[in-house]
């Protein structure tokens, strides 16, 4: 999403009560609650991070996670195939479609429901993520916390949680 | 010394108070509650005093923190509701209470303390869903998520334990927290406390906190050195704040006083305010004083560090002079004191730790392992059972609960059959207390590894097993918990690891074993790749230590311990009178098997080349059905724990081995290394990240727990116990935990108890090759009936207490796999001393994936 209709749907978002603000969210997530519904497929991660990306701009609430928020995360599979970097930067979140090579924290994942399974399962299993070595995660653990945080507050505004 | 006055060791004849029994059932009721009390003061105060992005914070700035949390937290007298869980969720509940000890760990009834420095972020991705999750669930208001997500987690993200040493290390440094954070070859203890050591209680006891301030304020005047100085000033902080905390409390308890209309409540809270102003400042005057005094000082020392396995020691000994003077003065009865320790041992288990969801995996059920020493000699040998002894097992027996962990000291030289009958007794009565332990192997142990004889006979017991001299020991006991299979992976395949892939080098080449021509050379390899991960564990948990020192002072423990006052400086930077850091080994007799099996199937006997061994290990022994039964008879392939040598010397190599590689070196505080083989639950969780091992375990299957051995191999429990006595204990010098199952016999009760005492008697009189017999001994003495019933309806059993390996949990909260390990455990019929059929329980299912 291009800052200039970021900014437009902030604006027009900011009049609305915080609960329409979150059906306006999940109205425009329809994709992404069909794969967090339980059909991973390899759009997972661009939608996880565009549904991401349109919280943030519509919802104060949501927002309000990464005031003061500075970090760069990178998103990769095995083979390289995909590589993106989500950056937040006091509360605007970006997505760069390449990987940089300075970052927070790095995630490298074997296949999409690997990564679901590390961030969104129910029962996040990360013990059985590590031994099917489905995911690996370089750099600081902390953020990568913040993010589960992130992902999972943005399922529970979409209804899903 | 000792003075048993009471007739009746068992003190059948004491019950507990309905108040006691209904406080107990509400806290069995209640579900942990999240608390951001403690995070939510520490985040203000440390921004505050900008104690964010230093290079250091000094010994005093730590110190006037914990004073700011102490004198500002809420002073809760007595709490009074909590939640517990019901179809339609949580649910609040009320209680009443009337205990006699104010104040807690958090300002919850029975709450999860948070400590965002060390590893309480793990908690963040849980944080809305922590209250429904499957195992072990946490109650968290939205008031708390919300302080915790916007106030108090942000500001530590790059300033926990693990990434202050990230950021300040060497790209080795780097690569040593990476591969501590894979989990498979070791994990180090420090990104999440110190803990694991018993604090000093006599002098607070005895003379009260002013007397240390004032000591301290000597101290710091005749001091020459600046840092000295400083370190003094920092104990008066914390102590001040302390006895401000207990003033708070009196305080609280007179104003509730006066508006109290029921003239009980009103004089117990008028009693309560009487104390608190009085103790810990004080000298403790009375029992209940000198309780007041251990509880206020337990709670804040707290403050510093979570909870793992921080112990309180051999009360039995620091308040016998105030329960006999009390006694004799007819100012307490036998009944009032078992009462009065009751509640304490409630208050005590006030907290859980916190453990994120992929935690309950590997630590699921486990309590914060407080143990409590009993009984035993004194530091001139003396035998040191009391009155008060009995009178704590009692109050064990009672309540049931898993925190406090009750160990008891016996020597086989100094003590009666009453007492070791008693003690037996004990654990009949609870299914899983008190562990025992044997003096004369422990102390014998302690010397060797630097105790003087006088410190050694005054040990107790830290966190599960672990042996110290009390409070005067800083050994951070479970410094490392190194997972003794994954060098010998390393040795099968070259240096490499099938959890990552045979592509990966990860250590060093040894060789590839099939090129091997004798056993002695594959042992060599084993031996390189375990002194490659044990150089890794001791590297990373120096450096760890090092940013414990710059950024993580303990004045609050260095205050209420032996030897910080006399060299004037902090724990943390070798205060203490000894010190220590400890390694626990997981998995030694599936090594020890595994080694014996290689030496006898490819090398001995010949019946397989080390190709079609590691064929077998690769297909999971798929095909191999035939090398799978020899490999589980213990007539054909010997096996640990069958009194046999050929297997024994295997085990008592690696014991050896270990020792050698740890003894010659010097932690961080100057402190030696020492080696134990307790194993808490991580002998499951280990063993779900390492593939099929050479004894015949299959890929993913539990360890063995401690030194326990193998399940299904040991038919006969004389025999198993003699293997493991035959252990050189003068090399366990950080404990065992060696985990027993007795089935308990039906009908005669006495015969029962007769055949448990012998058991354990000839388990700890074991002496041949000059050997000081077997060292710790616990039970587990319930059926398997019970435990599978219990697996099917956990509601029906909540209470169910087990050993697992070390400490004590409710069987409820294991998680499956720990379940399992504990049914699976071989069980011994205390009238013949033979093992029950073998029968393997099914894994309980539950656990996968669910869509949120």
């Amino acid at each position: 999403m291009n800052r200039a209709k970021k900014s437009a749907l902030r604006l027009s978002c900011s009049l609305l009560p915080g609960r329409i603000q979150d059906g306006v969210v999940s109205w425009f997530s329809k994709p992404l609650k069909v794969q967090l519904c339980g059909k991973i497929t390899d759009e997972f991660l661009e939608l996880l991070l565009g549904g991401m990306d349109l919280a943030f701009a519509l919802s104060p609430g949501y927002r309000r996670n990464i005031q003061d928020f500075r970090a760069t995360y990178v998103f990769k599979t095995r083979d390289s195939s995909v590589g993106v970097s989500a950056v937040f930067d006091n509360g605007n979140m970006s997505v760069d479609p390449t990987p940089r090579p300075f970052c927070q924290a790095l995630v490298c994942f074997k296949d999409p429901h690997a990564l679901w399974s590390f961030l969104l399962a129910k029962d996040q299993d990360i013990l059985d993520s590590l031994l099917a070595n489905a995911v690996d995660v370089e750099g600081n653990l902390n953020y990568i916390y913040k993010f589960g945080y992130l992902a999972r507050d943005l399922t529970r505004r979409l209804g899903l949680a | 010394m000792s003075t048993i006055t009471i007739q009746d060791l068992s003190l059948r004849d004491i019950r507990l108070s309905a108040q006691l029994m209904a406080l107990r059932e509400a806290y069995f009721q209640a579900v942990p509650e999240i608390c951001a009390e403690r995070p939510a003061l520490i985040t203000k105060y440390s921004l505050e005093a900008g104690l964010f992005g230093r290079d250091r914070i000094t010994v005093l700035e730590k110190a006037r923190l914990y004073r700011k949390v102490l004198e500002n937290r809420a002073p809760v007298v007595w709490h009074t509701t909590a939640h517990k869980r019901t179809a339609a969720g949580m649910e609040e509940f009320p209680f009443e209470n009337t205990t006699p000890f104010a104040g807690s760990t958090t300002s919850k009834f029975k709450g999860v303390p948070i400590y965002p420095e060390f590893m309480a972020l793990a908690l963040w991705p849980e944080l809305a869903t922590i209250s429904r999750r499957k195992s072990n669930p946490y109650c968290i208001s939205e008031a708390d998520i919300n302080t915790l997500n916007f106030d108090v987690f942000p500001h530590w993200l790059d300033q926990t334990i693990v990434e202050l040493a990230r950021a300040r290390g060497s790209d080795e440094d780097r690569r040593r927290i990476q591969l501590l954070q894979k989990l498979v070859f070791f994990l180090a203890s420090k990104p999440n406390c110190i803990s694991h050591t018993i604090p000093d209680f006599s002098r607070a006891v005895s003379q009260g906190l002013r007397a240390v301030i004032n000591e301290a304020q000597a101290r710091k005047e005749s001091a020459g050195d600046p840092s000295a100085k400083e370190f003094y000033q920092a104990v008066s902080e914390v102590l001040e704040g302390i006895i401000a905390y207990a003033k708070n409390l009196g305080n609280a308890a007179a104003a509730q006083s006066g508006l109290e209309t029921d003239p009980g409540r009103k004089a117990a809270l008028a009693e309560i305010a009487r104390i608190y102003r009085r103790v810990p400042e004080c000298p403790a005057e009375s029992f209940r004083e000198g309780l007041t005094t251990v509880w206020v000082s337990w709670t804040a020392v707290h403050l510093e560090n979570p909870n793992v396995g921080l112990s309180l020691g051999r009360l039995d000994q620091v308040l016998y002079p105030l329960y006999r003077r009390d006694i004799e003065a007819g100012r307490l009865t036998i009944e009032q004191a078992v009462e009065l320790l009751g509640y304490l041992w409630l208050k005590i288990g006030d907290h859980v730790p916190t453990v994120p969801n992929a935690g309950e995996q590997l630590f699921g059920g486990s309590g914060s392992n407080q143990a409590i020493t009993i009984g035993g000699v004194d530091a001139e040998g003396r035998d040191a059972v009391t009155d008060l002894t009995y009178v704590m097992l009692r109050a064990t027996e009672l309540m049931m609960l898993r925190d406090p962990n009750l160990n008891a000291r016996y020597h086989p030289e100094v003590h009666d059959g009453g007492y070791l009958r008693r003690l037996c007794e004990a654990n009949v009565n609870t299914g899983a207390t008190p562990a025992l332990h044997n003096d004369r192997a422990v102390i014998r142990a302690l010397t060797a590894s630097g105790h003087t004889l006088e410190q050694a006979r005054d040990y107790g017991v830290i966190g599960c097993v672990e042996p110290g001299s009390n409070g005067r020991f800083y050994g951070h006991s479970a410094a490392v918990l190194l997972n003794l299979p994954s060098a010998l992976e390393l040795a099968l395949f070259n240096g490499r690891h099938r959890h990552f892939g045979l592509d990966t080098l990860i250590s060093m080449e040894t060789g590839d074993p099939p090129g091997f021509a004798t056993f002695e050379q594959f042992k060599d390899a084993f031996h390189k790749q375990l002194c490659w991960v044990i150089d890794q564990a001791v590297a990373l948990n120096d450096w760890l230590g090092r940013i414990h020192q710059s950024f993580y002072p303990t004045p609050i423990l260095s205050a209420l311990f032996e030897g910080p006052m006399e060299k004037g400086k902090d724990l943390i930077e070798g205060g203490a009178a000894i010190n220590a850091s400890g390694f626990a080994i997981i998995g030694l007799a599936d090594v020890a098997d595994s080694l014996t099996a290689i030496e006898t199937m490819v090398y001995r006997e010949k019946r397989i080349a080390f190709t079609g061994l590691l064929d077998a290990l690769g297909k999971n022994y798929e095909g191999y059905g035939w090398l799978l039964a020899r490999l589980r008879e213990p007539e054909k392939t010997p096996r640990f724990g069958n009194d046999d040598p050929r297997a024994d010397s295997n085990a008592i190599w690696v014991v050896r081995t270990l020792h050698e590689a740890l003894q010659g070196r010097r932690n961080y505080r100057g402190g030696n290394y020492r080696v134990g083989y307790w194993t808490m639950t991580n002998h499951a969780g280990f063993g779900r990240l390492i593939g099929a091992t050479p004894n015949g375990r299959k890929a993913g299957e539990n360890f063995s727990s401690g030194l326990t051995p193998n399940s299904g191999v040991t038919p006969f429990l004389t025999a198993a116990l003699r293997s493991v006595a035959r252990l050189p204990s003068e090399f366990i010098d950080n404990g065992m935990a060696v985990n027993l199952k007795f089935t308990p016999d039906d009908g005669d009760r006495e015969r029962m108890l007769e055949s448990f005492v012998a058991s354990v008697k000839g388990y700890f009189d074991a002496t041949e090759d000059q050997g000081a017999g077997g060292m710790e001994i616990q039970f587990n003495v319930t059926s398997h009936q019970d435990f599978v019933e219990a697996v099917k309806d956990p509601g029906r059993y909540d209470k169910l207490l087990v050993r697992v390996s070390g400490y004590t949990a409710y069987f409820k909260d294991l998680n499956p796999q720990m379940q399992k390990e504990i049914i699976d455990r071989t069980e011994y019929r205390l009238s013949t001393g033979r093992a029950v059929p073998y029968d393997p329980f099914p894994l309980p299912q539950g656990a996968g994936h669910e869509q949120s």
